[in-house]
Formats: structure tokens, sequence, C-alpha cells
């Protein structure tokens, strides 16, 4: 089965896509590289990110770690940001080492998110 | 197989006829003897394969040559390519095949450029078919081969093999047609064809895996690739597996008295499927419209992951690129050629299917597959 390619984390959160969408009033930061594109979508308030959604065109690891993304850092402080690491996603979807320069757009996408955010000064 | 499964993905392999288990699992029991041997028994396994390569010429049409058994058509395409190759090398070492061919065609092309052949890559046109004219006019003095597959295993393009065997016939070049995805699929005259070489695969036609033959045309000679005994005319020695050789026979046998029935069926279930599909906005044929095998029907999609669709589609057995590709994470080689770009080759899936394909197993999969596509473009980013 197919679904041996993936581990279990990558099924569940596949299979759980809560934040999808994409804010008309919130920040955006998109990327497309690799054959892989990624549009994040922030709502800020308090400098907090309020709330976090995302597009994505990619295979079940890039759209499962997107979306652990988004639950994670959801309602935390924007500084938070800072401590995104891509390393443990790799490991918690247990992404294969072919994949690392795609799983890295989405590194990208977060950086890109961050700087927008900064710029805009919330 | 698990009764959850879907299975459309006949072009990389195909269910094994009961007639054909029966059939082996009687030899495995009964005559096990080596047909090699000088004796009696030996004799015994020797009749097996005489009857198979009855069944299978005549399936083919074939009225004059050989055929020498292999593992499969991975193993024929190799002895056919580099066997003539070689045994020409002295006349000329320009050859020709098509940049749509499968892998086992493709690497040992690759192989004989780095030995000192240059070979010309013919592209196909956007529905997978080679124009005569460019295969004319890449002909060179010194072409000794060319190979072109009969049916694409990925889009289902047929080549007009007749037309191509003329050509080369009338220029006293060898050709190759590796046959792996036509062979007891569509109706083959090798009597009425000027084909050289023909490469067959067990598995494609509701046989055995670890079996395959190439048909060798009389008047073709070609150096061995393995050595180590004198069978098959030191051409492919090695002990014949006789279960593996007479199972081919008995797919052959069934395959060639159910030909147009096959046909029929699987042009219904084409157009069903395709019927099915035209409700998702945006989708396309990858390689012919008409005049295609009808077993293979290869689609994309605009705005969704080939990768992500191949895991939604689950418990559909489908294919992205080729079987023999799926570990890859490039786009297929293939769909590039006929003008793809690499979001639309990652985006595409094919569906091949068979003589055990319900009309059920089709409903089935357009219902998951407009499902998964769905559920993937409501996320895509566009």
């Amino acid at each position: 089965m197919r679904s041996m390619n993936y581990n279990q984390n990558v099924q569940d959160y596949f299979a759980n896509l809560k934040h999808t969408g994409e804010f008309v009033d919130g920040v955006t930061s998109y990327l497309d590289d690799q054959g892989i594109r990624i549009k994040l979508s922030a709502r800020i308030k308090d400098k907090k990110i309020a709330n976090l959604c995302f597009l994505a065109w990619g295979c079940p690891h890039i759209i499962s770690a997107t979306e652990f993304f988004c639950r994670t850092f959801e309602s935390c402080d924007i500084q938070k940001l800072e401590q995104f690491e891509i390393k443990p996603i790799m490991k918690k979807f247990d992404i294969p080492i072919e994949k690392t320069g795609r799983i890295l757009v989405l590194e990208d996408a977060v950086k890109s998110l961050k700087t927008i955010i900064n710029k805009n000064e919330f | 197989m698990d009764k959850d499964l879907i299975y459309l993905d006949y072009a990389a392999t195909t269910p094994v006829h009961p007639s054909v288990i029966a059939c082996m699992q009687k030899i495995q029991k009964d005559s096990y003897f080596n047909p090699a041997s000088n004796h009696i028994a030996g004799s015994i396994s020797s009749v097996w394969i005489q009857k198979a390569e009855e069944k299978l010429l005549k399936m083919l049409g074939a009225n004059q040559g050989k055929l020498i058994w292999t593992s499969g058509a991975t193993e024929s395409n190799n002895l056919a390519i580099l066997g003539v190759a070689k045994q020409r090398s002295y006349r000329g070492k320009h050859l020709i095949t098509m940049r749509t061919e499968h892998k086992a065609v493709v690497d040992v092309f690759r192989f004989l450029e780095k030995q000192g052949f240059e070979v010309t890559w013919l592209k196909p046109e956007s529905n997978g078919k080679l124009l005569h004219e460019k295969l004319k006019e890449a002909i060179r003095p010194d072409t000794q081969l060319v190979s072109i597959m009969h049916i694409n295993n990925e889009i289902g393009a047929v080549q007009d093999i007749e037309e191509i065997g003329f050509l080369c016939r009338e220029r006293n070049i060898a050709f190759h047609v590796d046959g792996a995805q036509a062979a007891g699929k569509i109706p083959v005259d090798l009597s009425i064809l000027d084909i050289d070489l023909y490469s067959i695969s067990g598995h494609k036609f509701y046989g055995p895996k670890g079996i395959g033959a190439l048909y060798v045309s009389d008047g073709i000679l070609m150096e061995p690739i393995m050595y180590g005994g004198n069978q098959q005319s030191k051409i492919r020695p090695g002990t014949l597996p006789v279960d593996l050789v007479a199972g081919l026979g008995e797919a052959a046998f069934i395959s060639h008295s159910q030909i147009e029935e096959d046909l029929k069926h699987l042009i219904a279930l084409r157009q069903q499927l395709i019927n099915g599909l035209q409700e998702v906005d945006g989708l396309y044929i990858n390689g012919p419209t008409k005049d295609g095998y009808p077993g293979i029907l290869n689609v994309g999609v605009s705005d969704v992951n080939g990768e992500s669709l191949l895991y939604l589609l689950e418990p559909l057995c489908v294919a992205t690129g080729s079987a023999c590709n799926s570990q890859s994470q490039e786009p297929s080689y293939v769909l590039k050629s006929i003008g793809r770009s690499d979001f639309e080759a990652q985006s595409s899936i094919r569906f091949s299917f068979g003589r055990f394909t319900s009309p059920d197993d089709i409903d089935k999969a357009v219902s998951i597959y407009c499902k998964a596509v769905k559920k993937l473009r409501s996320f895509s980013p566009g």
C-alpha cells in the first residue's frame, strides 16, 4: 500500500487538515520552488499569531509538515517563530533525505512570513 | 488479492490466469526434469518447451524464426540490442531509438553510447507516435539497428511498426521491437511484418513473472551477452525453467484465443472511464486520444500534486509515470517528451486495466479519483 511510504504522523495529519485556506485580512508569504508551492497566511493580533493557515501544492510529507507548523505556531507570540526548525519536523514525519530540498521550501516560506510580519511592525 | 483493492495497474503486471497456474503446478510436480538432459525424463520436459514455443509463435503469427527464452522483457531487450549492436559493429556504430522507450531499452542504449556507439534519440509527436519522416531523416549509411516499442507502457501510444519495419528492411537495418505491452494484448502477425527481433514478457499477459522471450527472425545474427552453457544455441545459456516456459505458452494460447474479446472489453471500459472522469475540470489525456491501446489511459489534472493524488487514491492501485519508475521523484521522461511540463507530468496518473477488470471497478475508480482531486484542489494555491 502507498500509505506504507508515510509514517503514522503523516497519515494522521494529512487526514485531518484543519488549517487550510487563506486570510484576506492577514499577511501572506508565498514560495514556489523545487516543484513545491506553499502559501502561508497569518492574522496578527497583539504581537501574537492569532491564526495561521496555508495553501500548498506538494506531496503528503509537505502538506502534513505545513499543517503541523500551523498547529504548532498558532496562538503563539511572533517571536516564537524564531524557534522554528526544520530538522525536528523531518524526524517527526520521517521525511526521506531526497526530499530535503523540498521540505526546505517550508522553512523558506516560514522565514518569508516572519520577514513580512516584522516589516509590518504589528 | 485484498478484496478492498481495486487493481488498475495491468501495464505493470497482470494477474496470472488460473489455467496458467494449474499448468505450472502440474509441471512442478511431475516434470521437474532438466530439458537439456539426454535421457527420457529430460525429453519429457523438452516436449513442454516445444509446445510452449509452438503456442507463442502461433500467437505472434510467426511462420519462421525462433524464440530465445529469457527472464523477461528487460533481458530480451538487453539481448536484442547489445547482441545485434555488437555483432554488427564492424559495419557501423549508429543506432536509432526513441526518447519514450522503456528504461530497459533507454539504459541499454545509454550503455552503448559509453562503449563508442552513436545513438539518435527520436522525439515523438504530442500523441506519442513517431513520424516516419523523422526516422527516414535519422537513418544514415552506418545505421545498424532501430529499436522502437510497439505499445508505450505509460501512455498507450501504438507505433506503426509495419511502416517502420518496411523502412528498415529496405535499408538492411535490423529492427527490434519491444513488444512487452503488446504481445498477447493486440493482434501481432510477424509473418507480414518486417521485424527482426521482438521482445515479450510473460507477466504482462496473464503469464508468470520471471519468464519472457525474444523472437529472432531467420538470418539475424547476434552475440550472446551471457556465457556458461550450450543451451539455446549458446545465445542464452542456462537451464530453462520448464514450468515458467510452459506457463507462458499457456498464457499465449489463452490470449490468442480471446484477444478480440479482450479488446472489446477494454474499449468499453476505457470509454466508461473517460465518461466518468469528464466531470473533473482541467482534466487532460496524455498521449493518444484515439488509435491508442485501449487498456491504458494516462490522465493529468491541473492544480493537483501526483504523489498526494496517488496517496488519496488508495485502495485504487494505479501508477504515476510507470511502475518501474515509481520510486523516483523525477517527473516521467515519457510525459516530458510529449510536451508535458514538470507539474503536468507529476500530476498525471496511469490507469491500466485488463481481462479481469469489471465496470464496477471503473465506477469505483472514477468516484475515488474525483473525490481526491476535489480535496487536493481545496487547498491548492493554484
